[in-house]
């Protein structure tokens, strides 16, 4: 009798979990679902008063799904597409998005997180499996460099980078802010391997070692295939956060062919404000990749975040 | 063929390297130079040491304490939305129902968007005239008396002296806007930790009698604890650094009623152009930042102990 009345009880509520969950998805959704509507509308539907949300009312009916006058507008203002026969599918974009900051942005996260990739492993493997001296000072120097805020370190790297430029060095916009950008995520990400380091049983590295298998080649041939979900994520993740990155782009780099795809949303954006369904083209159009990535690599995301965010 | 032998003892050290040089470049240097910057004043020839001066202006400076003022504000509302937020949706994620990865992945979206794109999607909602909200907003009946345009209404009168409480609604909106690109995030955390909650233990519990309430107080929150801790820490940290909304969001308008700390640290910096003066700002703000974390800490670790007694 007991037993019956729980379990219909818990079916009760089971129901209601359900339907809040459903509420909170669909409230966290919305805002994203509204900038996708906005962006395919043209510009007489935009500045309705009062707004509207589907471009689908007729003077006769207010929504009338075969009257939609659904646009490209906006992404043809972000994208300027031309006419050009030699192109894969008969245009070529033409707007400094795809033609300038696209091509930078990617440059940047791809390398950075290569390169994190690359340190935080062989740091993470060190800090993992040896006793050295001074391994407890670096670990407490990762985990403070952590708590600075990246705004303290910005306005020193800033006046370097003014400083360099004018001394005349050889000097690259696009491998500072690549080392800028290295510095800044591998902290966490020495965090995440390491932790990932951990997870792998010493014995069998002990055992490739008795075999004569010497220590470099212990970590290429044992130790690397096993963390490879979690390389995939820590690429991931700095490949995400830099792609996102808008301040430090902004403020160090100097010469505009060399600025990112954040700064050209920003840049667009404050041109643009009158032209709203352009911003909120630009806008699914630049977060649309990092979004895909996301949807794909989801499960080493969420096993790293959780990694890096307990350790750390 | 085998690693001489002083190569493979001094190893660690070799693994070790290429990571400390970028932190002493990228992250010690900044840090050591920019407390030299904040005893240093602009001059033709360069800079030269003016003592505290650069901290005694700031401290003088309207923009400073008010800014305090805001930081507070967006810093309680934005922690407490999202920790309380994200335990409602973790606490439901975890209870045993189907598409929990599908629920996750979908909330998870907001938190993969850049932070000056999400400050463009809160600001088209509530645009002037144009945003889907603008209709519902400037209805007089709803909010009197000429209805509220977010963006631009004039902060209400404050309650406690000069303390921008209650906030004005650019500030809800941006609270608003880094809870919902925050909030993914901690669900994850906390869905993470609930989840090595033992089943065994909530079941027991209840059979003794314990409602969902009891439940969530005496056995989830003390279990998840630690968890709590890291996210809070998270969102503080996240929420101090957060300047990219503001960017796209308000620029912190009306007035300076959105300037949060670090959007002053910009302000001070690259718009006013005063180094030094920023450079003290930014040793406040990591100080500030290490007081909370700190604080935090504190808070949790004796109630941990209560809990334990």
């Amino acid at each position: 009798m007991n037993r019956i009345s729980a379990l219909t009880q818990r079916g009760n509520t089971r129901w209601l979990v359900y339907a809040i969950l459903i509420i909170i998805t669909v409230t966290a959704m919305m805002p994203i679902a509204l900038t996708v509507l906005v962006s395919l509308k043209n510009h007489e539907d935009v500045i309705r008063t009062p707004p509207l949300l589907f471009p689908c009312d007729t003077p006769a009916r207010s929504f009338d799904i075969g009257a939609c006058r659904w646009s490209l507008e906006g992404y043809e203002r972000v994208l300027v597409p031309k006419a050009a026969p030699d192109a894969l599918l008969g245009v070529e974009l033409t707007g400094p998005m795809v033609t300038v900051y696209a091509g930078n942005t990617m440059l940047y996260a791809t390398v950075s997180s290569v390169l994190v990739v690359i340190l935080s492993a062989t740091s993470g493997y060190a800090l993992s499996r040896y006793r050295f001296r001074g391994r407890k000072l670096l670990q407490y120097a990762i985990m403070a460099v952590m708590g600075v805020p990246y705004l303290t370190n910005l306005l020193a790297l800033y006046q370097a980078g003014t400083t360099l430029r004018t001394l005349g060095l050889p000097y690259d916009d696009r491998s500072f802010i690549i080392i800028v950008y290295v510095g800044f995520f591998l902290p966490m990400s020495v965090w995440i391997a390491k932790g990932f380091f951990d997870a792998i049983p010493r014995d069998l590295e002990e055992a490739a070692l008795i075999d004569g298998c010497d220590p470099i080649n212990a970590l290429l041939r044992i130790i690397v295939p096993l963390t490879q979900p979690g390389l995939v994520a820590i690429f991931m993740l700095t490949f995400v956060g830099v792609w996102n990155e808008f301040l430090a782009g902004y403020l160090l780099i100097a010469r505009n062919a060399n600025k990112t795809l954040m700064f050209g949303f920003y840049d667009f954006m404050g041109q643009n404000l009158i032209n709203l369904q352009g911003v909120a083209a630009v806008s699914i159009a630049v977060a649309a990749p990092v979004v895909i990535l996301f949807l794909f690599f989801r499960r080493s995301f969420f096993a790293a975040m959780v990694e890096g965010a307990v350790k750390g | 063929m085998k690693t001489p032998k002083r190569f493979r003892d001094t190893l660690p050290f070799w693994l070790v390297l290429p990571t400390v040089l970028v932190l002493l470049v990228v992250q010690v240097y900044p840090a050591l130079y920019t407390v030299w910057l904040s005893l240093q004043e602009r001059v033709a020839a360069g800079w030269t040491y003016v003592g505290l001066d650069n901290f005694e202006r700031l401290l003088n400076m309207g923009q400073f304490s008010e800014s305090i003022g805001h930081t507070i504000v967006f810093l309680v509302g934005h922690v407490v939305l999202t920790m309380v937020g994200g335990f409602i949706t973790a606490y439901l994620l975890s209870r045993k129902i189907r598409f929990t990865g599908g629920f996750i992945t979908m909330l998870f979206i907001p938190w993969v968007l850049s932070q000056i794109i999400v400050g463009f999607i809160f600001r088209l909602l509530v645009a002037p005239d144009y945003g889907i909200f603008s209709g519902l907003l400037l209805d007089p009946n709803l909010f009197p008396p000429a209805g509220l345009s977010v963006l631009t209404a004039v902060p209400p009168r404050p309650w406690f002296g000069d303390f921008p409480f209650p906030p004005a609604a650019a500030m809800t909106l941006l609270i608003l806007a880094s809870t919902w690109r925050a909030l993914p995030f901690v669900t994850l955390l906390m869905l993470a930790s609930m989840q090595q909650i033992s089943t065994e233990v909530v079941e027991s519990s209840r059979i003794d009698g314990a409602g969902s309430g009891q439940v969530i107080r005496f056995i989830i929150v003390p279990l998840i604890l630690p968890t709590l801790v890291v996210a809070i820490f998270n969102t503080v940290l996240n929420g101090v650094n957060g300047v990219g909304l503001v960017f796209s969001l308000t620029s912190g308008g009306p007035g300076t009623s959105t300037q949060i700390i670090s959007y002053l640290l910009y302000n001070v910096g690259w718009t006013q152009i005063r180094f030094g003066r920023a450079a003290a700002l930014a040793l406040i703000i990591a100080v500030i930042n290490w007081l909370l974390i700190i604080g935090t800490m504190r808070i949790t670790r004796s109630e941990e102990r209560q809990g334990e007694a």
